[in-house]
This record gives C-alpha cells, sequence and structure tokens, in this order.
C-alpha cells in the first residue's frame, strides 16, 4: 500500500528504502532491486543474498567441490556484487545472468590458483596448460550436478569443448592448442555443443 | 542479414554463458540493438539458464551471511553518484503540496537534532568548566601555601619501605598546618592515618585523615605552634590514644 502511494507521489522515491524498511517481506522487481543495489541500500542486498545465494552457491558448487572454498569463493562473489553493482548494465542482459557469469569467473579463478592446485596433492601441478586436460575427468562429486548433468548427456567430443571453455574458463585459443584442433573448428564445434545443450536445458 | 539464423546459430548460448569472443560480443549486443527478436531470444535462454539454476540451487552455510556483511561493512561507501529513479508525474499541485510537507519535515528533524546535540554540547562545556574552576581553586590554594614566606617546608619521608610520604607547610607564627599529600596508599576501612607533632618527644595529634583519592590534595591539620617534627601513623579509625609508634610511616624534621 505504501509502494503504491509512492508511486503516485513519485518524487517521494527517496524514501523507498526506508518504507521497504519497514516492511522486510518485499518482493522487488529486478529493476527496483538494482536501483536500490546501487544506492547501497542494506535491505536490498540482504534481499539479493536471501533469493540469489542458493542458486548462485550451486554453480560454484559445480566448479569447485570443496564446500568450504566454495563458501569462500561465494562470499568473494556477492562482495563484488556489491562493489561492481554500478557496472551492471541491463541493456546486456539479466541481473542473475550477470551475477552468474560472476560467481563462474571466480570459481575458476579460485581453482587455477596456486593454493588451490597444491592442496589437491595427488595431481602433480606443471606449467604446461595441456596438462589439464587429463584433469578433465571430473571429481564425481560435482560430475552430477546442475548443468553439468545436461552437458554429461553430450557426446564425448561436445562434452569436453563444454568441459574445458564453460567449467574450466580456457580461450577458443587454449582449447584449439590443448585439442590441436583448428580454432575454426573449436569455434563452430562449441557453437554446436551450444545449441544442442539449449535444448536439453 | 538472416536474424532468425543468427539466433539458432549458438551465439545467443555462447554470449549469455560467457563464452563468447570479444568481437563476437560486441557484434551480438549491436544486433540486440536493431533486433528486439534477439533480445527476446537472450531473454528466454537467460530465464530457462535461471530456472535451471533454481533448480539445482544449494543452500550455502549459515555463516556466509555474516561473514560477507562484516566484509562489507570494511568497504568505504562508494563516490558513484546515487542513482534515484523518478518517473514523471501529473499530479503537479499535490507534487508541491508533498515537496512542502518534506521538507517541513526535514526542517523538523534537523531543528531537533540540533537542539538535541546543543543541549548536549552546553551541558559537556558547563562540566568541564566546573571540573576546571575546581582545579584551579585546588591550585591557586597550593600555590598560596607553598608561596608564603612564613611557611615551613617539612618533607615527610616514607619509613620502612613505606611509600608513604607528604609536605607539611606550618606557619609557626599563626600555627596553621597544611599538608600536601604526595603519596598515600589507601587503608583498609577501620584504619586512617594520624598526623602527629613531637614536642619535646611527646607526640601532639594533629589529626586523623582517609589516604586522599588523588594525589596532591591539601588537608588543614590542627594548628600547633611547636614542633620538633612531624610523624604519620596508621591508627585504627578515630584513634584518642597516642601513637602506635611501630606503625610509624613517615617522619620528617623540622628545621627551626
Amino acid at each position: 500500500m505504501a509502494r503504491s502511494y509512492l508511486r503516485q507521489y513519485s518524487k517521494f522515491a527517496i524514501f523507498v528504502p526506508f518504507i521497504n524498511y519497514l516492511n522486510p517481506y518485499t518482493k522487488y522487481t529486478e529493476q527496483e532491486l538494482v536501483s536500490l543495489l546501487l544506492i547501497q541500500n542494506d535491505q536490498a542486498f540482504s534481499y539479493l543474498y536471501d533469493n540469489y545465494s542458493p542458486a548462485l552457491f550451486g554453480v560454484i558448487c559445480q566448479i569447485v567441490s570443496d564446500k568450504e572454498i566454495a563458501s569462500d569463493v561465494l562470499q568473494d562473489v556477492f562482495i563484488n556484487i556489491w562493489r561492481k553493482i554500478s557496472s551492471y548494465d541491463k541493456t546486456k542482459g539479466r541481473l542473475f545472468t550477470w551475477m552468474l557469469n560472476i560467481a563462474r569467473n571466480a570459481a575458476i579463478d579460485k581453482v587455477r590458483s596456486r593454493p588451490y592446485q597444491d592442496s589437491l596433492k595427488n595431481q602433480p601441478l606443471t606449467e604446461n596448460v595441456n596438462s589439464t586436460v587429463s584433469n578433465t575427468v571430473v571429481d564425481p562429486k560435482i560430475n552430477d550436478v546442475g548443468l553439468r548433468r545436461s552437458v554429461n548427456k553430450l557426446k564425448e567430443e561436445y562434452r569436453q569443448l563444454i568441459e574445458l571453455s564453460y567449467f574450466q574458463g580456457f580461450t577458443h585459443e587454449e582449447i584449439s592448442k590443448i585439442l590441436n584442433l583448428p580454432l575454426g573448428t573449436v569455434k563452430t564445434r562449441i557453437r554446436s555443443a551450444l545449441m544442442q545443450l539449449r535444448t536439453m536445458i | 542479414m538472416n536474424i532468425q539464423e543468427y539466433i539458432s546459430s549458438g551465439i545467443i548460448e555462447s554470449y549469455v554463458l560467457g563464452l563468447a569472443s570479444p568481437e563476437e560480443r560486441t557484434e551480438f549486443e549491436q544486433n540486440c540493438s536493431n533486433y528486439p527478436d534477439l533480445v527476446e531470444a537472450r531473454n528466454n535462454f537467460e530465464l530457462a539458464l535461471e530456472e535451471q539454476a533454481g533448480k539445482n540451487a544449494i543452500t550455502p552455510p549459515s555463516n556466509v551471511r555474516e561473514k560477507i556483511w562484516s566484509a562489507i561493512r570494511q568497504i568505504p561507501a562508494s563516490n558513484t553518484p546515487k542513482i534515484i529513479t523518478m518517473e514523471p508525474t501529473s499530479r503537479r499541485r499535490s507534487s508541491r503540496l508533498g515537496w512542502v510537507a518534506a521538507a517541513s519535515i526535514i526542517l523538523f528533524l534537523a531543528a531537533g537534532y540540533l537542539a538535541y546535540t546543543f543541549y548536549n554540547r552546553n551541558k559537556e562545556l558547563k562540566d568541564s568548566n566546573k571540573d576546571l574552576e575546581e582545579k584551579v581553586d585546588k591550585m591557586a590554594k597550593e600555590q598560596e601555601i607553598t608561596h608564603d614566606p612564613n611557611n615551613t617546608v617539612v618533607n615527610l619521608i616514607g619509613l620502612k619501605g613505606s611509600p608513604s610520604s607528604a609536605n607539611i607547610y606550618w606557619d609557626s607564627t599563626s600555627a596553621n598546618v597544611y599538608m600536601i599529600v604526595k603519596n598515600m596508599p589507601q587503608l583498609p576501612t577501620n584504619k586512617q592515618y594520624q598526623l602527629w607533632a613531637l614536642i619535646d618527644n611527646k607526640p601532639v595529634d594533629l589529626g586523623l585523615f582517609d589516604a586522599p583519592k588523588d594525589n596532591k590534595v591539601i588537608l588543614k591539620m590542627k594548628n600547633t605552634q611547636k614542633a620538633d617534627a612531624f610523624a604519620i601513623t596508621i591508627e585504627n579509625r578515630g584513634n584518642t590514644g597516642g601513637p602506635h609508634l611501630g606503625d610509624l610511616q613517615s617522619l620528617g624534621k623540622a628545621k627551626l
């Protein structure tokens, strides 16, 4: 009720955060949420966390198998969302997509970091990017969740390409070197793999 | 350009999942501003992805929320301009009235806040002024006593490892005795210090006193015209008898 009043007297928009503070059960539209995050409104950020952290944590856990490390990544992700919300551009996509990519990149960075690599005691670390191909055998704990479940249904050639590009963050050029395939082939195959994946989601 | 072909080329998935190259991204964004169909198709995939992520959600450990907040509290507020979206309105009159109302509320709150802070500050100033006056009075009195040429100064020095020490300012003409305590440890509640004048080797009571809370306090003691020496002992509270010289704390000879 307070909000519809405010919509009429829209110059009171400045009071929206205050009104929302009084009503903790508010539901925000994506646009309202972004506007409130831009003015660093605590309530909106709590709402964001409550509504999106499980989905983002699920995404992170597909890449980082250790739950404790995955929680650290989730923490960094939300701190980054708080800091970088002004760089979110709604013409380029939905808020969730933006956050999803922050989460995916943070998870990949974590997995590639030296401390993480060192913690994988059984896997000798080499500087050579090619060695990572052997790692495309994924920890069974995370092999059957979320997007991965769909990816696993792709034929092996496609699965490997999505694994390397999406879950391990290699560029097309790097993949072309790793798999010893022409760059053009890598690009077309990834596109085809994605088209198939699309029908499975 | 055949937009339907472009839509089904896998570019949307590639773009949304963050796998497109920078050139592909730029091209895609440009096409989005020209082809609403493309934007719709992108939006559909984004929604499907969001739904899919929602189905595979995992509740994070409960302590993460707290950790994030405490980390954010340490980030200084950003300098980015605060953006407040305002929609156009046709209700001009009521909105102007609204402005007046808002302004008066803000003024009222500001006035209240100012009155409150001024009241508090005034009180603080009064208190500290009173403190200062007391200190100045004390110092003036100390100055008066210590600089009076008629006063004889006697240093009472702690005995037997006792840290007790005090200065006696004694005016043998007016018989006034003042004592400035330099260091007197607190005593149990049933004990008091007692100052004595020794006259022809006989102790004369100059008054009982408690260890002052802060040092350099000036105490006015009983008058005496004569004294060969001054001494401080520890006695039972309200002592009326002679001194327990075994509990002699400090002693000083009057140089006459």
